[in-house]
């Protein structure tokens, strides 16, 4: 097993070399054959990834602890759903299963159908082998996933109990298809660039990978903050961190990128904005990738510092400027043929302010994750910024952001006038008003949350006249049920209405946020056993405090009876529990969860005499930040979704005498 | 004037403004990260400032007292400074001897840092050691070099 999976490592390596070797001399000879070999190359890759990492998954399942990844991150007595999880505990694994990904991504392309005879397939497969060179030689000589202890230990270290949390199964997969998807968007636009051909099909396929890419990285962040707030027991789920930071960073800009391209398409501009959001995009995750595994931040997340960072920044800087060298040599032909604004109000300068905010967030986020760096080079001393920077710098960004997403369905292509604008806006404008005046008048008084929540009121309704006006107009040529009618315009214009069904979910996380940053409420107390803790309308009454055993956890309990208002709402059990192979507790909250607010009870400490400290906080608002994930799931799966109507991928219209 | 160069005057309008904001926000709202040593060197200068700053705990120092909800203890470097820290909160989970502890407030009185925020970072969180087995020597390098390394 050691000598196979050792094999297979080094034997991927040589096979993506080869590959990415035989398609240049393929496409610089036009010999089809290479190409072709070349392809084969892909599938022996795709196959090589996948039986590493089974390998992989098999040594972790059946716990071999002679290997060292084994037996520093499973031990014997975990579940066997946590010993194949702990796959991506590890620096190693996790790259192993980012390699799988990428070679799957590659040989999804290669062989795609809609892709046959495109001339662009040997070259984005050239681009992403070189991708996938560099992860196998991190595999093979930096971060081997295989190496082997000399001694067999009788027990393993055992996963990190945070890490044991269903939320870590499934928060680091989606964010890392989320960061190797951002691979594919970049080979496309590079592969673009050097066949001089930036046309529709080039934008259809960039966005179709760019949205998959974009899903699975707002999964992840949405995967991930939820991880935190169940599991870490601080009653949050972002806190500007620097790793939180790196992956947003990306997010930004591919949503930068997916409204933009919405300009190119129409009027034929911004094509070096465009691609350069790509490549942006793409040099963030590798950023990001060297900001998390290097240890240059102080980060709580830091993976185990090792040189494995420098790596990922000396490939990330053969990217850019491999990039921006075939950027620069090709700006003539973008700067060509460019459209012109015709005028001020209008759907593409609303994109335009849209990207230039998102950028600008983007361009926030990275200032104050690396500030700390820049300032020590400058004056010496580290200066840091912290959760307030970015709460005063993002969050007039974000609602500005806000702001044109509520504006923009309503304003015309090309040119709005006075009159459609009164039109269309006078009405929700008004309805807004009277949101946040009537907000006021029921008593909030925070600045920030009635401007946010009238914002997003704006939105809302700006939303639902897009749904009702298409639906209207819909009706009056087929007469068609509403229902029906709404159902026919939305699968007729997936795109335009799965974009739509995003923005709803963004509006409802960011009434999550606003609620639940502006309101939340927080007491820590110590009470004697019978004693009892107020907050707001919760009364919790402390019963009783135990210990159980759970498989070769030990964990201790209280027993809280929570009343609201008087009524019983039931007995709940925060929980600390003490994880087999380690010495410390970890917190088990409880949550009682509604619409309109979550409690959350974490039990801290208890003495001999049964006293017991208790955090309890009010988060208003939480739920609505899942149900907008999941309405952001549903709108983007919609949009990609390939429907029968309208959908149809543009026809290839660039070079085609070479190979393919 | 051509409407493409007036767009692109709101567009650096917008952008100016993005800047500006950030230029005003980052003096507010930073504080200064220093390493143990040169914190209980200049502490006078820093009292005043929202300071990070990191050191081993020292388990026995551990004072807790429940009415209160106040938490006391020490921290060392390497060089056998040491720091006494009270902070008016919960003990985190993870809380040993050895761990690096990551504090964030203000050094108020001499030789005392009151710490809004107390986080562990224990070397072990995502590379599974053994916490019994850990060894505070490890990681003894890394408090030394400056806090870029840590």
């Amino acid at each position: 097993m050691y000598l196979f999976s050792n094999a297979i490592i080094y034997l991927g390596l040589a096979i993506s070399l080869y590959s990415l070797l035989i398609i240049t001399l393929g496409i610089s000879t036009k010999n089809q054959k290479f190409v072709n070999s070349g392809k084969g190359g892909i599938i022996a890759l795709l196959l090589c990834s996948s039986l590493a990492m089974l390998s992989l998954l098999y040594l972790l399942g059946t716990s071999q602890f002679q290997y060292v990844y084994v037996s520093d991150y499973t031990s014997s007595e975990l579940p066997i759903i946590y010993k194949l999880t702990a796959l991506w505990a590890g620096n190693s694994g996790s790259l192993l299963l980012w390699t799988f990904f990428l070679t799957l991504y590659t040989a999804m392309i290669a062989f795609s159908r809609k892709m046959k005879g495109n001339p662009m397939v040997p070259y984005i497969s050239a681009i992403l082998m070189a991708n996938a060179v560099f992860f196998f030689f991190i595999l093979a000589f930096v971060s081997k996933p295989f190496a082997i202890l000399d001694a067999i230990p009788i027990e393993g270290k055992g996963l990190n109990p945070m890490l044991q949390n269903p939320g870590m199964i499934i928060h680091p997969v989606t964010l890392y298809l989320g960061y190797v998807g951002l691979a594919i968007p970049f080979a496309f636009a590079m592969a673009a660039l050097i066949l001089k051909n930036v046309d529709d099909f080039w934008i259809k396929m960039t966005r179709r990978w760019t949205i998959i890419a974009w899903l699975f990285l707002s999964l992840g962040n949405i995967f991930g903050g939820q991880w935190a707030y169940v599991e870490l027991g601080w009653g949050g789920y972002w806190s500007w961190d620097a790793v939180e930071n790196a992956s947003f960073m990306p997010w930004l800009t591919a949503t930068a990128f997916l409204h933009s391209v919405m300009i190119q398409e129409r009027k034929n501009m911004l094509k070096v904005w465009n691609i350069s959001l790509i490549i942006v995009s793409y040099a963030l995750t590798l950023f990001g990738t060297f900001l998390v595994r290097s240890g240059v931040l102080t980060s709580v997340h830091a993976f185990a510092n090792s040189n494995l960072g420098l790596y990922f920044l000396i490939f990330m800087a053969i990217a850019v400027i491999g990039a921006l060298y075939v950027l620069m040599s090709r700006y003539n032909l973008l700067k060509r043929s460019a459209g012109e604004f015709q005028s001020l109000i209008s759907k593409e300068s609303s994109f335009l302010v849209n990207n230039l905010l998102l950028v600008g967030a983007a361009f926030a986020t990275f200032w104050g994750t690396i500030f700390p760096l820049v300032s020590e080079a400058v004056r010496g001393t580290k200066v840091t910024v912290g959760l307030p920077f970015f709460n005063k710098v993002e969050a007039p960004i974000l609602l500005s952001m806000m702001f044109v997403m509520a504006v923009c369905p309503l304003l015309a292509w090309q040119k709005s006038t006075v009159k459609n604008l009164r039109k269309n806006f006078l009405v929700p404008a008004i309805i807004a008003v009277a949101a946040m005046g009537l907000m006021i008048f029921l008593g909030m008084h925070k600045a920030w949350a009635v401007i946010g929540y009238g914002v997003i009121a704006l939105l809302l309704i700006t939303h639902f006249l897009e749904f009702y006006r298409g639906v209207k107009a819909r009706r009056k040529m087929t007469k068609e049920k509403p229902l029906v009618a709404l159902y026919r315009l939305m699968i007729r214009n997936r795109r335009r209405y799965g974009g739509y069904m995003v923005h709803l979910g963004i509006a409802f996380i960011a009434m999550g946020i606003i609620g639940s940053q502006n309101y939340d409420l927080e007491t820590m107390k110590t009470v004697p056993l019978g004693g009892s803790i107020e907050l707001k309308d919760y009364r919790l009454n402390y019963e009783r405090l135990d210990q159980k055993k759970e498989g070769v956890n030990d964990i201790v309990y209280a027993d809280i009876t929570v009343f609201k208002n008087g009524k019983k709402l039931g007995t709940y059990q925060p929980e600390k529990v003490f994880y087999g192979n380690w010495d410390q507790p970890s917190s088990e909250v409880s949550i009682i969860s509604s619409m309109r607010e979550d409690l959350y009870v974490v039990l801290s400490a208890w003495e001999d005499d049964g006293k017991a400290t208790f955090v309890v906080k009010i988060n208003p608002m939480m739920n609505w930040l899942w149900v907008g994930s999941f309405m952001i799931v549903i709108g983007a799966l919609f949009a990609i979704w390939n429907g029968k109507y309208g959908n149809v991928t543009p026809r290839y219209t660039g070079v085609c005498k070479e190979v393919a | 004037m051509k409407k493409n160069t007036l767009v692109v005057i709101g567009g650096l309008i917008i952008a100016g403004a993005i800047v500006f904001l950030l230029m005003a926000a980052t003096p507010g709202s930073s504080g200064v990260e220093l390493t143990l040593d040169k914190l209980l060197a200049t502490q006078d200068q820093h009292q005043d400032d929202y300071v990070t700053v990191e050191g081993l705990l020292i388990e026995d120092s551990i004072k807790w007292n429940p009415d209160k909800i106040e938490l006391q203890f020490d921290v060392k470097d390497n060089k056998g400074n040491l720091m006494h820290v009270i902070h008016h909160g919960t003990k985190p989970d993870n809380f040993v001897e050895g761990v690096i502890t990551i504090l964030e407030g203000a050094p108020t009185k001499k030789d005392t840092f009151v710490a809004e925020t107390v986080k562990t970072r224990c070397p072990s969180k995502y590379e599974g050691q053994n916490i019994k087995n850990y060894d505070p020597e490890t990681h003894k390098d890394k408090l030394n070099q400056p806090a870029k390394e840590q």
